[in-house]
């Protein structure tokens, strides 16, 4: 129906809708695009406006460390307020598009993997994959596999029995990193819809429950020029990101003293990037590195653009169980040999090319990045900061991104398994020059903020049940990818958009939407 | 292994890849069948290569290595052989890491042979 900025409504306005989303990201305009043109009225609340703005972004700002073993601690302050964008659109706009599915083993219960286990299986998300997939106009993934198919374009010959296997990634357009004309049709043309209304400029900063804590009875809206007003609904969907679902959700602590959702002190637990390792080489020292035997073109993994449909290779199930770890993979990139090939390098090249079935070129040196994933760890939280407030009153976040050991372990075995099933398939050999003890200062982190909130059926165990709704409270649901109990290695994005579809099923049934 | 076995040694494995019928070995002809085997390998940076195999090891000489890497003797079979143990080294974690680089424990010796011969 319309864009309203808050800040030109009548100060203490009643913003009043079937259902209230909080945060106009892609999880909420995803949610709002489900559910345009149905029977009910719809109010999305976001914090900014059309454009990136530093006030509006400022309301980011908190601290960070990140902390792991045999590491020192790695101070990252800039990091809450830079790994994501406070507009219409959320970190979308920086988004570059990339897209893949979370692996079948991402949902399943390893016995290997700490926490690990979805209540819903990549089966059973396959349907919402492909909705989002068709959302966002890219092929579906294990349907269509367009990727995999091109015959200009070979995958390595690994052998399946080793467990590492060519992962395709796509790019879409709708992105603010790929295309903004097209991003900005996708993230405003569903308030064109008669029951849609977004509210730019609307903060909330508070989620209150009704006396006895277990109904939403509303919320409260600030806006930076002073304006206050409130907003509620039948049902509503928090939907601000990993970090910022925490911060409102703790804050929000009216009834219970916890914060909404908190009564087992999980909410803000169980924080789980991505990030990415690699090093660079020099005349001294290697760089992590790839060693193709073939002289056939890579184009299936290399993506010198940055936005072209590639493969990374990745371990499946049967090679994290066989080496007791978690999701890991490869990507290449293009290297210039010239500035990392030393003397020992060439040969030992040389003869891994020869045993490896000859070529006449000597093979290919690409330069690559090892990623592994996160597993959840309690002491891997955002918390509230009550000593530092931000201009809305609203306490700025802490974050302590912290590893444990189990995660230096996997990625280390992971390398290891990974450089013997390129060996082992005589495909060439694999260069990890990297310490322990330097992994945390070569280390990459990507803007991906997932697991604070996550799901399980039981409430000692999650904070979202696994239709998403908040343990304990009757109409408050969470999307995005706090409720991921699991990072995988995937970009977020797609599975968000995939659950959101799932979500938004359930809301037009729970509210009588889908007669 | 005097210099003339190692050419030899040499030349043997470039026969048998010929034999083995790969493309972009069976073609070449070995005027000089070190330069072809390995193409252009710096004998040098290979012997470093092998002293770091060989160091940590209990000490082995070029026949002890010889005769694990080439137990029937330089056969058309010897690199099928080599191809087959480096797979094999590789599932069983026989492993040598050398500057970050993972190799199997067969491409250590083979290192190490070429090292003792360039004592």
């Amino acid at each position: 129906m319309a864009f309203i900025d808050a800040r030109t409504l009548p100060d203490a306005s009643r913003i009043q809708a079937d259902l209230l989303i909080i945060g106009g990201g892609l999880a909420g305009i995803t949610l709002a695009k489900e559910l345009a043109g149905g029977a009910l009225k719809v109010a999305i609340l976001e914090s900014g406006g059309r454009e990136l703005d530093m006030e509006i972004q400022g309301l980011y700002a908190g601290s960070a460390m990140v902390r792991a073993p045999d590491n020192p601690d790695k101070p990252f302050d800039d990091y809450p307020a830079q790994s994501r964008a406070r507009v219409l659109g959320g970190s979308g706009m920086i988004w570059g598009g990339k897209c893949a599915p979370l692996d079948p083993a991402d949902f399943a219960a390893r016995p290997w993997a700490p926490r690990s286990g979805w209540p819903v299986t990549r089966e059973q998300m396959q349907g919402f994959y492909d909705r989002a997939c068709d959302l966002l106009e890219i092929p579906r993934f294990d349907r269509d596999n367009t990727l995999l198919k091109d015959p200009t374009r070979t995958p390595l010959a690994l052998d399946a029995e080793d467990g590492f296997f060519s992962a395709p990634r796509a790019f879409t357009r709708y992105s603010g990193g790929s295309d903004k004309a097209a991003f900005d049709r996708f993230r405003t043309d569903f308030a064109d819809a008669a029951n849609i209304t977004v509210y730019l400029h609307a903060n909330v900063t508070q989620i209150r429950l009704n006396p006895t804590g277990d109904q939403v009875e509303g919320l409260d809206v600030a806006c930076l020029d002073g304006k206050r007003h409130t907003a509620s609904g039948k049902t509503y969907v928090l939907a601000v990101g990993g970090i910022e679902n925490v911060r409102l959700l703790l804050a929000s602590n009216g009834v219970h003293k916890a914060g909404v959702g908190n009564a087992h002190d999980l909410v803000g637990r169980f924080f789980q990037g991505h990030v990415t390792y690699s090093v660079d080489g020099d005349a001294e020292s290697e760089a992590s590195a790839v060693h193709v035997s073939r002289d056939a073109p890579m184009g299936l993994y290399l993506n010198p653009t940055r936005t072209s449909p590639h493969c990374v290779l990745a371990s499946g199930a049967p090679a994290q169980e066989r080496m007791g770890a978690g999701n890991f993979t490869v990507t290449l990139y293009a290297a210039d040999e010239t500035g990392i090939a030393q003397a020992d390098t060439k040969a030992l090249r040389q003869v891994a090319t020869t045993l490896d079935g000859g070529t006449s070129g000597g093979g290919q040196l690409l330069g690559c990045f090892a990623m592994s994933e996160h597993f959840p760890n309690p002491d891997s939280r955002v918390t509230l900061d009550a000593s530092a407030k931000d201009p809305l009153g609203m306490p700025r976040i802490r974050l302590e991104w912290t590893y444990g050991k189990t995660d230096w372990d996997s990625l280390e075995r992971s390398t290891a398994g990974f450089g013997d099933a390129l060996g082992a398939a005589g495909q060439g050999r694999f260069c990890w020059p990297i310490k322990r003890s330097q992994l945390l200062a070569i280390s990459s982190a990507s803007r991906h903020h997932m697991g604070t909130t996550r799901m399980n059926a039981d409430p000692k165990r999650g904070v979202v049940d696994p239709d998403l709704k908040v343990h304990g409270t009757g109409n408050l649901y969470v999307a995005g990818s706090s409720v991921f109990p699991t990072s995988g290695i995937a970009n977020p994005t797609l599975t968000i958009l995939a659950l959101v579809m799932r979500l938004a099923d359930h809301l037009k049934q729970e509210l009588g939407a889908d007669r | 292994m005097t210099a003339l076995a190692r050419r030899d040694l040499l030349a043997a494995l470039f026969v048998v890849t010929a034999s083995a019928g790969l493309p972009s070995l069976a073609a070449a002809v070995p005027s000089n069948p070190k330069a072809r085997l390995f193409g252009d390998l710096d004998l040098t940076a290979a012997a470093r290569v092998g002293e770091a195999w060989l160091a940590g090891r209990a000490p082995t000489t070029v026949t002890a290595l010889a005769a694990r890497l080439f137990p029937r003797g330089r056969e058309p079979e010897a690199l099928s052989a080599l191809r087959r143990a480096v797979a094999d080294d590789f599932r069983r974690g026989a492993v040598f890491v050398h500057r970050g680089w993972r190799l199997s424990d067969t491409e250590g010796a083979l290192f190490g042979l070429l090292a003792l011969e360039a004592r």
